[in-house]
């Protein structure tokens, strides 16, 4: 396992040096898509919503406060659309299936014409250009320079949340996830650890928002559209539902699948559809679960 | 935490050492061309139909005569949905994978915006977007496409104040980069001839119900309407207009939406409305540069109408080949840039004679036109713009 996650690790740090120019680019997206992948615990239709509350935070903290070291601005980015998450969130904590799923929906499209609302913040259907970011006395302003931002932020928050399995926290979550009746039973409070999940999540979504903001260096209220919440579901699906390799894995296969559909944007959500069929009914599980019935065999 | 820190100072070091350098896309036997443009959403018809149906249009033409100086020419496009991420996704995947010589004809100001400062700073050449905000005025590395919008603007408020004599004037405009680049031009304009915008109302960008807006209007009574809008929303505005009845007002649409959708969602509302016109009439002119294109068009694509998009991605694909000619043999980047610039009353035999100087606008004019039995009827020559 140690062995693995150094080669990994010498891998991610090696790989722009490894690849063509674009597929940095490329990668970067793939980490940003995990990060989003790794926080995304439940069924929502609205992470677009947060990851665009993420991005255009960390763009205007940029634009007006270009003192600010990177960092901050990322955490400052996640923290904001963690308390829209909670405010979202606590209301939302009496609703389950289905219909906290179309509550989430409706957030993503609330978050969208918002955005385009607040005209004289985010310029609305124009579009915001956002600088690059700045680190100490460094601009990153090369692919290679904003992937290795990612890298690190994103090993650093995979790391977290695989800590996070292991503490009281973690194994309130994974015993609520299994069953909210057990979990209560057994003296978790569901409302509180529901709750703790919502914010962890929109912190994870937003903190990729601003990683997706320097990455893509242009934002607009079309970029953070229903579909993208559904890329989103896909992955985990794909990847399988709260693993973290598996979220990686997910991400990794959706953002190079929509890239090699670069031409034939109207054939995605078709072919998308067909995979998350497939997923369900042949590979429940995921990619994970998969792998590990191969391993087993 | 140490390991931390040290891979942060390798990261950074390693961000310092600077991207690779970028191939041409130019061989002995060929010349890479690519866009992203809307393939899918709201402008899919506009952008299939100036790239796939315009800008190759006239490359078939080209590469069946032998090509640009024995070059063929071959177009990579990538769809972006009107998606400005999107569009810097694709566009990096052409620069950096497809290795593309030049950038032509993408479409929608935010999408281009979008993708403008990664070009420039790559030097790759972004030729003849189909947008007019006057954004793209002034770069390097960008030749603008249709008439910029302050352009328009200034040709519209001289004819209607100086040779029709006009003195008040609405408008209804979309509230965004298109509406108020129209709008802020407008007013500058108006202002030169000692007038007032009397009333200005604006739609949402999307939303079609414009009945609100109109009834403000017809409230100021101004002499003329301007309305800087898109086809759907335009359309609404004149049937709104003729199921209030109000006559007393002359309509007058924009560059961008003096286009044959438009009068077809209008209907018989769209009789007698005046506008400014960017390109010949596509079906009817007898310019030879547009009977050209209609014989290319019926040779390689018959069963496509011809239309003012296609129209408009074929005189890209011209100037494209003008420029590379000029530019000779050994085509670079630069190069082309230096020819384009070099370009003096080049005639198209499609719009006036082009002259393209260190200002890199392309097309300066447009020309005045009216409905009548639903069909654009010219009323001037071309207009002047300066």
């Amino acid at each position: 396992m140690g062995g693995a996650l150094v080669l990994l690790g010498a891998l991610l740090a090696a790989w722009p040096w490894l690849a063509p120019r674009y597929f940095v680019f490329l990668a970067s997206l793939v980490l940003i898509n995990a990060v989003v992948a790794i926080g995304l615990n439940q069924l929502s239709f609205g992470h677009a919503g947060f990851l665009a509350i993420g991005a255009y935070t960390a763009a205007l903290l940029t634009i007006h406060a270009p003192a600010l070291p990177v960092i901050v601005t990322l955490v400052l980015a996640g923290s904001l659309t963690a308390v829209v998450g909670l405010a979202f969130g606590v209301p939302c904590l009496r609703l389950s299936g289905l219909y906290l799923a179309m509550a989430t929906l409706a957030f993503g499209f609330v978050i969208a014409e918002t955005l385009l609302s607040l005209e004289p913040l985010t310029h609305g259907a124009d579009g915001l250009r956002v600088p690059a970011a700045r680190l100490g006395g460094v601009t990153l302003a090369t692919d290679t320079g904003r992937y290795y931002l990612v890298a690190v932020v994103a090993a650093l928050l995979t790391a977290a949340a695989v800590n996070l399995a292991r503490t009281r926290t973690g194994r309130a979550l994974l015993a609520i996830r299994e069953s909210e009746i057990a979990a209560q039973a057994s003296g978790v409070s569901v409302a509180r650890y529901k709750t703790i999940a919502f914010g962890l999540s929109a912190f994870y979504t937003g903190v990729a928002g601003g990683l997706f903001a320097f990455v893509v260096g242009f934002l607009s209220p079309d970029a953070f559209d229903v579909f993208l919440s559904v890329d989103f579901v896909v992955m985990i699906i794909v990847g399988g539902l709260g693993s973290v390799p598996g979220s990686v894995a997910g991400a990794a296969v959706v953002t190079v699948l929509h890239d090699g559909l670069a031409s034939f944007q109207s054939y995605r959500p078709l072919i998308f559809g067909v995979l998350l069929v497939v997923c369900m009914l042949f590979m429940p599980g995921g990619l994970t679960s998969a792998v590990r019935a191969l391993a087993r065999r | 935490m140490r390991a931390v820190a040290r891979w942060l100072i390798v990261a950074v070091l390693l961000a310092l050492s600077g991207p690779a350098f970028a191939q041409s896309g130019v061989t002995e036997t060929e010349i890479v061309l690519g866009c992203s443009n809307s393939f899918s959403g709201p402008l899919a018809f506009t952008g299939e139909q100036a790239t796939k149906f315009g800008v190759d249009l006239h490359f078939k033409v080209v590469n069946d005569g032998g090509g640009i100086l024995g070059r063929k020419v071959r177009t990579i496009y990538y769809d972006d949905g009107y998606k400005p991420q999107e569009a810097v996704a694709n566009t990096k995947k052409l620069v950096e994978q497809d290795r593309i010589f030049a950038v032509i004809a993408p479409q929608g100001t935010p999408p281009v915006v979008a993708t403008m400062e990664y070009l420039e700073e790559n030097k790759v050449p972004l030729l003849f977007p189909f947008q007019g905000s006057p954004v793209t005025r002034g770069r390097r590395w960008v030749f603008s496409g249709m008439t910029l919008y302050d352009r328009q603007a200034r040709m519209m408020i001289d004819y209607l104040v100086g040779q029709r004599k006009l003195t008040t004037f609405g408008a209804l405009y979309q509230d965004d980069e298109y509406g108020k680049a129209f709008l802020t031009a407008f007013e500058k304009d108006l202002a030169r001839h000692s007038l007032k915008m009397m009333v200005a109302e604006s739609v949402k960008r999307g939303v079609n119900d414009v009945s609100a807006q109109i009834a403000k209007l017809q409230a100021a009574r101004p002499q003329v309407t301007f309305l800087v809008l898109t086809p759907p929303a335009g359309a609404q505005a004149l049937k709104e207009r003729q199921k209030i009845g109000w006559t007393d007002t002359i309509m007058v649409s924009s560059g961008p939406l003096t286009d044959e959708r438009y009068l077809a969602l209008a209907g018989d509302a769209a009789e007698g409305v005046e506008g400014l016109s960017l390109w010949p009439d596509p079906l009817t002119s007898d310019l030879p540069g547009v009977k050209a294109y209609r014989e290319a068009m019926t040779r390689y694509f018959p069963k496509n109408e011809p239309n003012r998009y296609s129209l408009s991605g074929y005189v890209a694909a011209m100037l494209f080949t003008e420029g590379a000619k000029r530019a000779g043999k050994n085509l670079t980047r630069e190069g082309l840039v230096t020819a384009l610039e070099g370009l003096k009353g080049w005639d198209s035999g499609i719009l006036p004679p082009l002259s393209i100087g260190v200002d890199h606008e392309t097309q300066r004019q447009g020309f005045w036109v009216k409905v009548e039995k639903g069909h654009f009827k010219q009323l001037t020559d071309w207009l002047k713009s300066e």
